[in-house]
């Protein structure tokens, strides 16, 4: 933890002393905010020793071809930390499905909406489409739409963070995944195993 | 920990976000676990390193007809959807001319249709000035998809910017902020402001104004005596109400001979806007005008032959309006010669349109306005015609020089540049000395006769400067005397450049040129004599920091001058409207994504493509 305030610090000096670290803090965008937000949602081995960060969009086609074998690499390395950054930035129903699935997170239906929008193939995907995907998902949808209600304030200002984070990081496209040290994009399953792989080889060598 | 979006902090946003690039950047060199390049690493996807170079970027230009061509540069393994380019023109849909795009089949996306290379769409009917936004996402082979990008055309310049971030259809906080029910308001709109939004209504005005300006030529006047012929052959019994009635149904039905000429025109589009830019037709409308302008000078009177001009009255006995409508038709197609120029101009702007409605209803609106007066003529009788005298011979001379100046430049574009310009110099001394803007002037000279006199020296000068400028070589009619300022352009010698005009021929080429230096890019450049900008693009080519450059290449020039169907194919093959266009081939023979030029080039461009290519 203390290594990376210092890195943060040091990358902040790095940028110029007109940027103090106070911003930095007051839009709680710093590494630690990036791994370990508290309201994104997350799965996998919440103890693991590596993370990935995934920024995912509900109408990115490489999304749903890559998530399944993410998930399959993860589930069987078993310490593998996830983290779910909603970052809807190809169409208007993006937002939408990026909502209704963290809306469902607070009745720990992240995970159902997130599998049913993704098992939608192709791109292009309507609202109505999606609505229906939710709907057959299994979750709660009236208590869905409560905790949208609810909660829409929360919601909004994550899907913020996500693209502030994003947009910092200068992130290209929809998917990227961060694992560890690592940024890339669409792997397949053994491509993912490998980079659990490197990733662990280069956290033991520092 | 809420974030409230204003204006403030956008500003600490950037902030934000250089800072944290830099402190990834950081962390990687620190922990030397960022991109794993040169580590021996076996996973080349992990190395993906940020590009800064986009993977798309949006030129526009302007095709020979004058439509706007929107042309997306697609990086090597990227791909642009279809349907996602589109355009607006204050918050319209345009509608693009795109070619068909490659089926992309894939069991996760399904069928859809990407471009791989470069494309190009064109949209016609725009407003000549403006901004027009236009959208596009696409994805990379590597499996990333990059936001939709939005771009600004400037109508006018053609420059293009990009759409400030908040204008992103999705991602946008303010977007986010609202749930997004999709549902566009829609607006009503009442027909006819659609109609001057779009910009027909304003043309469809101007060519009724174009028509007016004709009917003051003297070739409107062969139509007098026969509608004349046609009112008092009607006798006695002629009241002003029927005459109208007559007179209207002439018009009407002359400006439907136009206007089906204009329906013809627009529907065959670009063939004709080729076919008229042929050397041939060149000259043979410069010739016309050159006719033309010598009938304005008096040298001979054009009129229907008296004989034709009677029979054509003598037919409208009984004055039926069917006989006028006859008339009318007949009339409108007989003395088309003498409005050919002008209607030349009409008929190319309805083949641009490539619609022909817009075609028909603009050469409709040019012959009613040629009409209009021929109505008065109709309720007034021939005394309301202007009394001949010596400003109505002013008048034609005036409209001769203009004729003999629309001559010399469309022969310019089959003459040398410099040619023109000592032609133009010609001009303007000649009409000078025409019009007495030389003539001595006595202390009793009148102020206007001190004007003319001051016009006509200040022609005479920039004649002048034209010829001059001519001998020295100079092409540009502003800056004629340039070469005065500016060093000589030294050609650099490279390989002569084979020229071909059919794909056949292209392909012979192309093959020797690999034969003679095997491993070598081929640089395609698509001309024609008549294509202006082509030749302000060899200049950019032939300057030295260039050429010394591109003379490392293998050079084929497509030549398109003659636009018949062997140019055509080889036009069609590389998907282009005409010149001009640079392309790079590979030492393959195929083409490298990303090396085409279309347009108007600079040195920069060219240097950009080549660097991409690792030329």
């Amino acid at each position: 933890m203390q290594r990376r305030h210092l890195l943060m610090l040091a990358g902040v000096l790095a940028a110029g002393t007109a940027f103090a670290t106070s911003p930095l803090r007051a839009e709680g965008i710093d590494v630690d905010a990036i791994l370990n937000d508290p309201a994104a949602p997350t799965a996998g081995n919440p103890k693991g020793d590596v993370t990935v960060v995934a920024y995912l969009d509900y109408n990115c086609p490489f999304c749903k071809k890559s998530a399944p074998d993410l998930e399959r690499a993860a589930r069987e390395d078993g310490e593998i930390r996830l983290v779910y950054k909603d970052w809807p930035i190809l169409t208007d129903a993006s937002v939408y499905g990026a909502r209704m699935a963290l809306a469902a997170n607070y009745q720990g239906g992240y995970r159902k909406v997130h599998d049913a929008l993704m098992a939608i193939p192709g791109r292009g995907i309507s609202q109505e489409r999606m609505m229906e995907a939710i709907q057959a998902s299994g979750v709660d949808v009236r208590r869905l739409e409560a905790d949208l209600a609810a909660h829409g304030e929360e919601i909004t200002a994550l899907l913020r963070r996500n693209l502030e984070q994003a947009d910092a990081l200068g992130l290209e496209g929809t998917p990227t995944y961060l694992i560890g040290p690592f940024r890339t994009s669409t792997l397949d399953y053994a491509g993912f195993k490998e980079a659990f792989a490197e990733a662990r080889r280069r956290q033991a060598a520092k | 920990m809420m974030w409230r979006a204003n204006a403030p902090l956008r500003t600490i946003r950037q902030g934000v976000a250089m800072a944290m690039r830099s402190a990834f950047l950081l962390l990687g060199c620190l922990s030397p676990l960022a991109a794993a390049e040169g580590s021996g690493t076996s996973f080349p996807a992990l190395s993906l390193a940020r590009s800064d170079t986009a993977p798309f970027s949006l030129t526009a230009g302007r095709d020979p007809s004058g439509r706007l061509l929107l042309r997306w540069t697609v990086a090597p393994g990227t791909y642009l959807y279809r349907d996602s380019l589109k355009a607006t023109v204050e918050g319209r849909g345009v509608t693009l001319d795109l070619p068909e795009g490659e089926a992309k089949d894939d069991a996760n996306f399904g069928i859809v249709q990407v471009f791989h290379a470069d494309v190009e769409a064109r949209a016609g009917n725009l407003a000549a000035s403006g901004d027009l936004r236009a959208g596009y996402q696409g994805c990379s082979e590597k499996g990333i998809c990059y936001p939709p990008r939005t771009d600004i055309v400037d109508l006018t310049s053609l420059a293009v910017r990009s759409a400030p971030p908040g204008s992103r259809p999705a991602g946008d906080p303010e977007a986010m902020a609202q749930p997004s029910s999709g549902l566009a308001p829609a607006g009503g709109e009442s027909g006819a402001e659609a109609l001057f939004r779009d910009g027909t209504g304003w043309s469809m005005l101007a060519f009724l104004g174009f028509g007016l300006l004709l009917s003051l030529t003297p070739c409107v006047f062969p139509m007098i005596p026969i509608l004349a012929g046609m009112l008092t052959r009607s006798g006695e019994t002629l009241t002003t109400r029927r005459a109208l009635a007559l007179n209207g149904a002439y018009v009407l039905a002359m400006a439907t001979a136009y206007a089906l000429v204009g329906a013809v025109a627009g529907w065959s589009g670009a063939n004709l806007q080729a076919a008229l830019q042929t050397p041939l037709a060149l000259g043979v409308t410069a010739a016309i005008f050159v006719a033309l302008a010598l009938s304005m000078f008096g040298l001979f009177d054009l009129a229907l032959p008296t004989a034709l001009a009677n029979r054509l009255s003598g037919r409208a006995a009984g004055g039926s309006l069917g006989g006028a409508a006859v008339l009318g038709f007949g009339s409108a197609l007989i003395v088309g010669p003498c409005v050919t120029p002008p209607l030349a101009g009409a008929l190319l702007y309805a083949a641009t349109t490539g619609d022909a409605a817009t075609g028909a209803g603009a050469l409709f609106m040019l012959g009613l306005g040629m009409g209009l007066p021929l109505l008065l003529v109709g309720l007034f009788g021939p005394r309301i015609l202007p009394r001949g005298g010596l400003w109505l011979e002013r008048a034609k001379q005036a409209f001769g020089v203009v004729f003999l100046a629309i001559a010399v430049l469309l022969a310019g574009r089959l003459m040398p540049p410099p040619a023109t310009l000592a032609m133009l110099g010609a001009l303007l001394i000649g009409s000078a000395a025409f019009f007495g803007g030389l003539e001595r002037l006595g202390s009793a000279s009148m102020p206007v006769a001190r004007l003319v006199h001051a016009g006509g020296i200040l022609a005479v000068i920039y004649g002048a400067a034209l010829i001059i400028g001519a001998a020295a070589g100079a092409d540009d009619p502003l800056r004629p005397l340039a070469f005065a300022s500016t060093a000589p352009v030294v050609l650099t010698k490279g390989e002569a450049a084979v020229t071909v005009a059919s794909a056949e021929d292209f392909d012979r080429a192309v093959a020797s040129a690999r034969a003679a230096a095997a491993g070598r890019p081929i640089l395609v450049d698509f001309t024609a004599d008549w294509c202006t900008v082509c030749k302000s693009n060899a200049r950019v080519m032939a300057a030295p920091e260039l050429g010394s450059r591109l003379a490392a290449l293998g050079r084929v020039t497509a030549d398109i001058t003659k636009y018949d169907d062997a140019t055509r194919d080889l036009l069609q093959r590389f998907q282009l409207v005409g010149p001009p266009a640079l392309l790079l081939l590979d030492a393959d023979g195929r083409e490298i994504p990303g090396s085409r030029l279309i347009g108007p080039v600079t040195a920069e461009e060219i240097n950009r493509r080549l660097d991409a290519a690792a030329i």
